[in-house]
């Protein structure tokens, strides 16, 4: 693949829009993220760092 | 990794990586073995160079031991650079180098290198405090630490790469960031493990929170950036994973993982990999400072900020290092005198923890494009999470375990006397360091990138990380650091 192939495809994209699954990949990481960072800051606030 | 990575097809790439891993980690285990024997009383690595402060260049450098005191500060860099290159020539050979050009080129890198890490230890730029000034006679300094010997070695490689793209180009054969931080990771091990011995509860709180990296990295910062880069900047699902990993989670690592295992084109990883790789050195070069400026107080919280932000492992974690300097000099000059060695192993556990799932995570989004995005006979296999497991963590977890074992389980003089190994294996730990940063440095052909349509790729990755990967990883640092700092120095 020539470089200025690439250059091009870069500075003028062929328009992909977002796909449900991709939707729904993005959504639950997110959910789950956020979800899974209140536990740990739980976790972080009732088993605090031991000195 | 401009233009030596580009041209280098995916397959061979990640063959490569594999490869480099496994002989990260013999030679880092090999390092750690050798240093391990001083224990017994028999020293096999104490002709090893070490670099203190001056003024005079005659005085800068010694072996590591006493022992090898006849070896004279010359003596010792020259056994050093012997050693290393024919343990690396060997190691690059297995991989299928040219052993030869290796060693030309390892010969220059070491020598500009270790020069410019001999740079960054002079008085006027590493003294700190005003005692140290006043020891060496000198009216002011930078305050750089002697690890600014790294800033100093990046800068050098820059200019080589910017104004001197053929010799950089002579170079390549030896320019490998990649196999060095690995080294150096491997061998940090021991270092780690006889920090976390002396206070063995905050180091396994420490680990405990090394889950908020992981949680971080792969659930929020990559759907964020992968829908930026899909929604606001229009990239097509092939350029926008790698793109995301790299932004996100370890940089090159883990653009090329995620990039093979959507099925990209070979180009587009390695493309994303050198933007990684540039960005690096810009952070590099302002938020050790930036650390040291706002977050003194606060040392833990800038350790695992580092680690988070900064998306390479050699950068991060050189990076981290740095930024322990700093604190630590900043801490001396308050009055405050830490322990050395927590804010880096803050930075390597944030850092290593997330390397951990790159395996994982790249077979989750190969299994959802090879069955819902692009379906074709190519569909993604459990195998490729072990293929793609970057195995040099596996030499770090055997050090650290051997290192704790030795620590805290074995006989008080064994336990006594291996501070004194860990700082000897410590001594090469710096020095790959050292050539990771010039390394890094090299690779990074500001010209050339952009000359290769990096400017949206660039956007996307500015946006991001100013936009909020550095100040939710701030945040998440904060949250689980904040009001915990490293033991006193006794």
């Amino acid at each position: 693949m020539a470089q200025s192939d690439l250059r091009n495809e870069i500075d003028a994209p062929h328009v992909e829009p977002l796909l449900p699954v991709e939707k729904r990949l993005i959504g639950w990481s997110l959910g789950l993220g956020i979800g899974l960072l209140i536990v740990l800051i739980a976790i972080n606030h009732f088993v605090p760092i031991k000195l | 990794m401009s233009d030596v990575a580009i041209k280098v097809s995916q397959p061979v790439a990640l063959q490569a990586r594999l490869n480099e891993d496994w002989l990260a980690v013999i030679v880092g285990l090999l390092v750690f073995a050798l240093a391990l024997v001083s224990i017994s009383g028999t020293d096999l690595l104490g002709w090893a160079v070490t670099t203190s402060v001056y003024t005079q260049l005659a005085s800068a450098l010694s072996p590591f031991a006493k022992a090898y005191a006849w070896l004279g500060g010359g003596g010792a860099l020259l056994a050093t650079y012997a050693a290393m290159l024919v343990v690396l020539s060997a190691g690059v050979a297995s991989l299928g180098g040219d052993a030869r050009k290796f060693a030309l080129a390892f010969t220059a890198v070491f020598a500009i290198a270790y020069a410019s890490w001999i740079a960054g230890s002079y008085a006027y730029v590493a003294a700190v405090t005003p005692a140290e000034q006043q020891k060496f006679g000198i009216a002011w300094s930078l305050k750089l630490t002697n690890e600014g010997g790294f800033i100093v070695a990046l800068l050098s490689g820059l200019v080589i790469a910017n104004f001197f793209p053929r010799f950089a180009e002579w170079l390549k054969e030896a320019i490998r960031p990649e196999l060095y931080i690995k080294i150096a990771i491997v061998i940090l091990g021991a270092t780690v493990a006889v920090t976390a011995a002396g206070r063995l509860n905050l180091a396994s709180s420490l680990l405990l929170r090394g889950a908020a990296a992981i949680v971080e990295a792969y659930l929020i910062y990559w759907a964020v950036v992968y829908f930026v880069a899909r929604k606001w900047f229009g990239f097509s699902r092939e350029w926008s994973v790698p793109l995301a990993s790299g932004i996100s989670i370890c940089g090159v690592a883990a653009s090329i993982a995620t990039g093979g295992a959507i099925r990209a084109r070979p180009a587009v990883p390695i493309l994303v990999s050198s933007l990684v790789v540039v960005f690096a050195v810009v952070e590099v070069l302002i938020l050790p400072f930036l650390a040291q400026t706002f977050l003194w107080q606060e040392p833990l919280v800038a350790g695992a900020w580092i680690g988070l932000a900064i998306k390479t492992d050699g950068a991060a974690v050189a990076g981290g290092g740095i930024t322990e300097s700093l604190i630590m000099a900043k801490a001396a000059a308050a009055g405050v005198k830490y322990q050395p060695g927590w804010i880096l192993a803050t930075t390597a556990t944030v850092k290593i923890f997330i390397d951990i799932f790159i395996g994982v995570w790249a077979f989750i989004l190969g299994y959802i494009w090879t069955n819902h995005v692009n379906r074709g006979p190519d569909r993604a296999r459990p195998a490729e999470i072990w293929q793609r497991f970057p195995k040099f963590i596996l030499g770090f977890v055997v050090v650290f375990a051997v290192s704790l074992w030795l620590a805290l389980g074995s006989t008080p003089q064994i336990a006594k006397a291996l501070p004194s190994a860990a700082g000897e294996a410590n001594v090469f730990r710096v020095i790959f360091f050292v050539l990771t940063f010039f390394s890094i440095g090299v690779l990074s052909d500001f010209r050339k990138l952009w000359q290769q349509g990096f400017g949206k790729l660039a956007a996307v990755y500015f946006v991001s990380l100013f936009g909020f990967v550095i100040w939710v990883g701030l945040l998440i640092s904060w949250l689980f650091f904040s009001g915990f700092k490293p033991p006193l120095a006794s």
